[in-house]
């Protein structure tokens, strides 16, 4: 009886017989609670660190990644370019080579103009010898 | 001939060099995108800033005040520069850096600025389509043009009286006079953006952004049109004697002909070459790249040939000889630069740029050697026994052993213009072109550079070319005459007070060119090759003239081909692509020529009895009746059938005096004054009463007896004979007022006359022409 009244006023006692607020079965939960709770914590703490591993090493990976994409767009440019200077390059030897034929030409007909004269001054120099 | 190019490793300008222009031959300045204002030595080698300019300004353009012009002034100001920049200004700026002015002068940018040759003022085109006038200290004079799209480039004529400008793809020379009609032409199918107007050799270059370049003249006719290039047409640039140009191109640069055909390619890595600049001497060109670069390009390997020697300049300081019948090679050092070289009359003549280097063909070992005064030879003309050199200070002759001979110089003369086309030199004689009166020809004697006869030869129209012949003697000299029409007349130079003779010889000349050793002459003349074998015929016997040339086809020569030379019987002709062709003649002309100058007559018949050729016989014609050599001449004549001239031949050869003769020789080659003037110089006065009575020159012959109170009878009974057969009357004042003083009887004048002839046949001197 006395437990009971002891109840109401809101007090319990426990095995032990120690006097407690909450009831000893409650009480018990709680503790239970508090244990699965600190349990709980800890595993969400190893996933954590698990987590940010992973993430970072994502992370250099996409670094990795980025660079060598960089790279891959570099060599491709650079290689577009070298056959555009090749382009110039060509077309500027092109342009020297037309140079040079053109003097070629001009050689050419300086060298015919002259055999002509040459012709002209032997058939001359026969017809000179066939007249004396 | 090519460009030998020097870039710097690292670029000086920061940015892209927009303008250069040299101070001396030695000295460049150069403006650029990066404010500053660089200053190359190209003797040691360094670069210095001379001046930063504000942040604002973007140069445009540079270009210095002329030079030359300082010399009787000695003003300081000769030493100013004018820049013209984006922000509308120009400013003006002296040597050292200082900006002496700045004036506000377009709105939007000023993209050129040029000083006139004369230096008296300056015209600046803008953005805002307009073209302005300022006067030497930076005063707005006037607004000369003003057109729609912006003035690219402009230049000035080489009378300083025109200003040439761009209007998109149009050309304009407009006059300073104010009611002149411009001339205006489309010139290219894009933008120009570049102009250049040579004053020696008149000519305009353009360059535009079709890629083409084109040659003008100043009529704007096209004479030269470029194929299409890669890249637009940026700069353009003259060299300073006009035989030459430069263009400029995105990594172009192009050393052409002023025909207008290229004589190299250079592709160095410059980017654009923005402006490009002459110095001085002709010797180099500077180029302003887009890089931030300046470019140097030096001419060299320019060939000269003359009979069997091959002369190349191949870099600043040598030159290779090369005999090519022997093979045999010499090379020539100097010490400084070489600025002309020129070969002929077996000598070699090398200018550099403080000396001058005299060797004959026969010996390379020992020159001449003498200093200049004035650093930059523009020209050198030979002649056998001198040669002319022309610097700034005027024309200079010096016999082959080095030693001055004369200066001859007139009032007016700019020396700095003189070209091949407006001076010669032969022996005796030297002419000069008139520059600013382009009628008159200055002729000097060479000895004493004192002026032949006092005056200047007058010519009706202005004169383009000048030729005169080498050989003969002084009184014999002649001068060909290319005039603006393209006609060549021929005139006689040493006239004695007597009013020059000046005869037609031809039309539609293109080119001309003197024989060295005989006094023939070349023409190419309307898509044919004319050589005369003795041009002086038409001052003999004008008939003979169309029998003693002779006449080629020149279609192989192509379109507007040049002679070159003209040495013994080899012609040099240049094509318009600048391909040489040679061509040679018959040799016999210059043998009679030979043979006439050291009077072998007989040796001369026999020549052309040997040859039988109709123009050579006509050269014989002629060359006898000019020396008056009856026999060879009769014989000559016969040869080509022309019995009248034979006839009258004869009839000279029968005259009992020499002076009588050779009046009469006088007359034959049509001078009846000169005719005249020998007679009354030996007394022979009824005989030149008698030649004016012939001639029917009644007026004359009166006076003539009048004055010497003989013979009046004799002219009046003359005059009567001859009205009668015609049944006129006398209306002559001077005929009725000696008519009714003088008696007229036709049998005394008869036996008048006919003693008049057994006098002459009676005079001590009488001596029939000797067979």
């Amino acid at each position: 009886m006395a437990d009971e009244a002891v109840a109401k006023a809101g007090l319990h006692f426990d095995e032990l017989n120690k006097i407690r607020v909450l009831e000893p079965e409650i009480h018990q939960q709680t503790s239970e609670l508090k244990e699965e709770c600190k349990e709980f914590v800890d595993k969400i703490d190893g996933f954590q660190s698990i987590v940010g591993g992973l993430i970072e090493m994502v992370d250099s990976l996409a670094k990795e990644v980025e660079q060598e994409k960089m790279k891959a767009i570099g060599s491709r440019n650079l290689l577009k370019s070298i056959s555009k200077q090749r382009e110039a390059q060509q077309q500027q030897l092109q342009a020297l080579i037309a140079e040079k034929k053109t003097q070629l030409e001009r050689y050419r007909i300086q060298a015919a103009g002259l055999q002509k004269e040459e012709a002209e001054q032997n058939e001359f120099i026969e017809q000179f010898i066939l007249q004396k | 001939m090519r460009f030998k190019t020097s870039l710097a490793k690292d670029a000086k300008h920061s940015e892209l060099v927009s303008c250069v222009a040299w101070t001396t031959s030695e000295e460049l300045y150069s403006c650029s995108d990066d404010h500053t204002i660089l200053r190359w030595k190209l003797l040691s080698d360094e670069t210095t800033t001379l001046a930063k300019l504000p942040s604002d300004v973007y140069a445009t353009d540079i270009h210095f005040f002329p030079k030359g012009l300082g010399g009787k002034t000695k003003q300081p100001q000769a030493d100013v520069f004018v820049l013209t920049s984006t922000d509308g200004k120009f400013l003006l700026i002296s040597k050292s850096g200082r900006v002496e002015k700045s004036v506000d002068a377009h709105r939007g940018a000023v993209l050129s600025g040029r000083w006139s040759y004369d230096g008296t003022a300056m015209a600046t085109a803008g953005e805002d389509g307009q073209v302005k006038i300022w006067s030497r200290s930076g005063m707005l004079r006037s607004t000369l043009a003003q057109t729609g799209s912006p003035v690219y480039s402009i230049g000035w004529s080489p009378d300083s009286d025109q200003v040439l400008f761009t209007n998109g793809k149009q050309l304009i020379i407009k006059s300073m006079q104010a009611n002149a009609k411009p001339i205006q032409w489309k010139a290219h199918e894009g933008v120009i953006l570049k102009v250049d107007w040579n004053p020696v050799n008149n000519l305009i270059l353009s360059g535009a952004e079709d890629c083409r370049y084109k040659v003008w003249d100043s009529y704007g006719r096209q004479m030269y049109s470029s194929h299409p290039h890669e890249y637009p047409i940026v700069s353009v640039s003259w060299a300073p004697d006009g035989q030459l140009f430069a263009i400029g191109s995105f990594n172009t640069l192009r050393l052409c002909d002023k025909s207008g055909w290229s004589y190299a390619l250079e592709k160095p890595n410059t980017g654009s070459l923005f402006c490009i600049a002459w110095s001085g001497d002709g010797t180099q060109v500077a180029g302003a790249c887009g890089n931030g670069h300046v470019i140097f390009a030096q001419v060299i390997e320019r060939r000269l040939e003359w009979k069997n020697f091959e002369v190349v300049v191949i870099s600043r300081k040598t030159i290779h000889v090369r005999n090519v019948t022997n093979d045999a090679k010499e090379k020539l050092e100097f010490r400084d630069r070489i600025i002309k070289t020129s070969i002929g009359f077996d000598h070699l003549v090398v200018a550099t740029s403080s000396q001058c280097y005299v060797y004959s063909t026969k010996n390379w070992n020992t020159p001449m050697i003498f200093d200049l005064k004035e650093g930059t030879v523009t020209l050198i003309v030979q002649a056998e026994k001198h040669f002319a050199i022309v610097d700034s200070a005027g024309i200079h002759l010096y016999t082959y052993e080095g030693r001055l001979l004369s200066s001859p110089k007139f009032p007016g003369m700019h020396s700095e213009t003189l070209s091949a086309q407006s001076l010669c030199v032969s022996n005796d004689t030297v002419a000069v072109r008139d520059k600013s009166d382009e009628k008159l020809v200055h002729l000097f004697d060479s000895a004493t550079s004192r002026q032949v006869d006092n005056k200047p030869l007058a010519h009706k129209l202005e004169i383009v070319e000048i030729a005169m012949d080498q050989c003969g003697p002084a009184s014999d000299r002649h001068l060909a005459i290319v005039d603006k029409n393209r006609d060549l007349y021929l005139s006689t130079v040493r006239n004695v007070g007597k009013p020059p003779k000046i005869v037609k010889l031809g039309n539609m000349i293109s080119s001309l060119a003197v024989n060295d050793g005989t006094n023939m002459l070349a023409a190419l003349q309307d898509s044919k090759l004319t050589v005369w074998f003795y041009p002086s015929v038409a001052y003999v016997d004008r008939e003979l003239l169309p029998l003693t040339i002779m006449v080629k086809d020149a279609s192989e020569f192509g379109k507007n081909p040049q002679i070159v030379d003209f040495l013994g019987n080899h012609l040099t002709i240049r094509r318009a692509d600048g391909a040489l062709v040679s061509t040679g003649i018959s040799p016999y002309p210059a043998m009679l020529h030979d043979l006439v100058n050291s009077s072998r007559w007989e040796d001369a018949v026999r020549l052309c009895r040997f040859v039988k050729d109709q123009a050579l016989w006509a050269c014989l014609a002629a060359m006898a009746s000019y020396a008056k050599e009856l026999n060879t001449a009769e014989v000559a004549y016969a040869a080509i059938d022309a019995a009248d001239k034979v006839q009258y031949i004869l009839y000279i050869k029968e005259l009992p005096l020499k002076d009588v003769r050779n009046a009469e020789m006088a007359l034959f080659c049509g001078n009846s004054q000169d005719a005249e003037g020998i007679l009354l110089q030996a007394g022979l006065v009824f005989r030149a009463i008698m030649m004016n009575i012939s001639l029917y020159n009644w007026d004359r012959a009166l006076e003539l007896a009048v004055k010497h109170k003989t013979h009046v009878d004799t002219v009046l009974a003359h005059r009567q004979q001859f009205l009668d057969s015609f049944e006129k009357k006398e209306t002559n004042k001077r005929f009725l007022q000696y008519a009714s003083g003088v008696e007229v009887d036709w049998d005394k004048i008869q036996t008048k006359m006919e003693t008049e002839y057994q006098k002459e046949r009676e005079n001590p001197n009488a001596k029939p022409y000797s067979k």
